[in-house]
């Protein structure tokens, strides 16, 4: 290892966070990684943050228990993205995560919404953890292999998230009444933003040459679309998953109410004394 | 999750099956914590299905990663035998150990006695 890699924020890794030489990655490749890792650290640590808000009123103890260890899987897979992000960028993954804006946050427009109920919450988690196994998928195999081989045990761990989400989607789409109405309304509520995981990240173009993405977003938006389409056609819900993803997918200029709500949560700890060290 | 203390309770079907008397939302968990180790009992969770159930014991026993295997069983199909006649004869039945009769308990009577009768015996005389 390189004395540039040495950065401060080694103390703080995690034995399964790859230390790597950002030098092994062409300059303008390093930026568009950069870009990508933030996109995934965010979304996953948004989606953590929300999602713990059930711990102590999910629908049963065992689900409790169950969503609030998922909704810590997520935030572990942030860490991880961070911990990376990092180390291109000459930074500590607890100043990405607790000491930016809320402006400067990249998460996907779909986990912007507050967590509402129970089956809006199981809709958008079943929304995003698609999406992220198709972006997982394309990363699996890319050429740069630190971030190929952590994305290989992220998405063992992903399976388990997607089995049980699935088992709740079925589960409410199933159960004529109030948990089929819920669903049907939450899937409206999302279907605006429901390509925005896939939204274009800057430089991505490079990625693909590079060999660590294999596809440009928009082409992973499209395969994502015909695998989720046909399991939203049989259970007879609205596809609603029509278009390009936006543009301004992960655009944060003005927060969202909810978001602003959330960001203060999860630095109010943080920010309590700037500086110190826990 | 369910009670532990008292896993057997209503009645049983005929097969001994705890049956239409256990509540059928339980699901009783075992775990083996290394490859070659018994099955044993973990818990149990409460579950309306067995996919969710295979999640829940997952969740319950298994997040830290403290198996390698679970058993998920629902509580009604489990047979119930704890009939104090069959379990808990009420004579001594140790000879049926593999060590044959427990000798150790009769061995510390008799020597005890043995001990007082002696000590009674050499009272006697010194008094003569």
């Amino acid at each position: 290892m390189t004395a540039e890699a040495r950065l401060p924020t080694r103390q703080l890794i995690q034995p399964d966070v790859p230390v790597f030489d950002r030098r092994a990655l062409p300059p303008t490749a390093r930026d568009a990684l950069a870009g990508l890792l933030l996109a995934m650290a965010d979304d996953e640590f948004v989606a953590g943050f929300w999602d713990s808000e059930w711990t102590g009123i999910a629908p049963m103890l065992e689900e409790d228990v169950a969503f609030s260890s998922l909704a810590q899987d997520e935030i572990g897979h942030a860490r991880i993205w961070y911990e990376m992000l990092a180390q291109l960028a000459g930074e500590s993954a607890d100043r990405l995560a607790f000491h930016r804006p809320p402006e400067q946050f990249r998460h996907a427009r779909l986990l912007d919404h507050p967590r509402t109920d129970w089956a809006f919450s199981i809709a958008r988690r079943w929304l995003y953890d698609t999406s992220d196994a198709a972006r997982l998928t394309a990363l699996a195999g890319g050429s740069f292999k630190p971030l190929a081989d952590i994305v290989a045990k992220v998405r063992r761990e992903e399976r388990y998230h997607l089995m049980h989400l699935d088992a709740w989607l079925h589960r409410l789409a199933g159960t004529a009444g109030e948990p089929r109405q819920l669903l049907e309304k939450a899937f409206a509520l999302l279907a605006p933003d429901a390509l925005t995981v896939f939204t274009p990240l800057p430089g991505e173009g490079l990625l693909v040459e590079a060999g660590i993405l294999a596809a440009p977003m928009a082409e992973l938006a499209d395969r994502w679309r015909s695998e989720v389409g046909g399991t939203l056609k049989s259970l007879g819900l609205p596809t609603l998953l029509e278009g390009e993803p936006p543009a301004d997918g992960r655009e944060h200029g003005q927060p969202s109410e909810s978001f602003r709500w959330l960001w203060n949560e999860f630095t109010s700890v943080a920010r309590l004394e700037e500086g110190v060290q826990w | 999750m369910a009670d532990l203390q008292r896993p057997a309770e209503g009645r049983r079907d005929e097969a001994g099956r705890l049956g239409a008397g256990a509540d059928p939302t339980v699901w009783e968990v075992f775990r083996q914590e290394k490859d070659g180790d018994p099955m044993r009992h973990a818990g149990n969770v409460r579950a309306p299905d067995r996919e969710l159930a295979m999640h829940y014991a997952r969740e319950f026993y298994s997040r830290r990663q403290e198996s390698v295997r679970l058993w998920v069983v629902p509580r009604t199909e489990i047979s119930d035998l704890s009939d104090p006649d069959l379990l808990q004869p009420p004579f001594d039945r140790s000879f049926k150990k593999p060590g044959g009769y427990v000798m150790r308990d009769k061995l510390e009577v008799a020597k005890r006695r043995a001990k007082t009768a002696a000590r009674t015996v050499a009272k006697k005389e010194t008094t003569k």
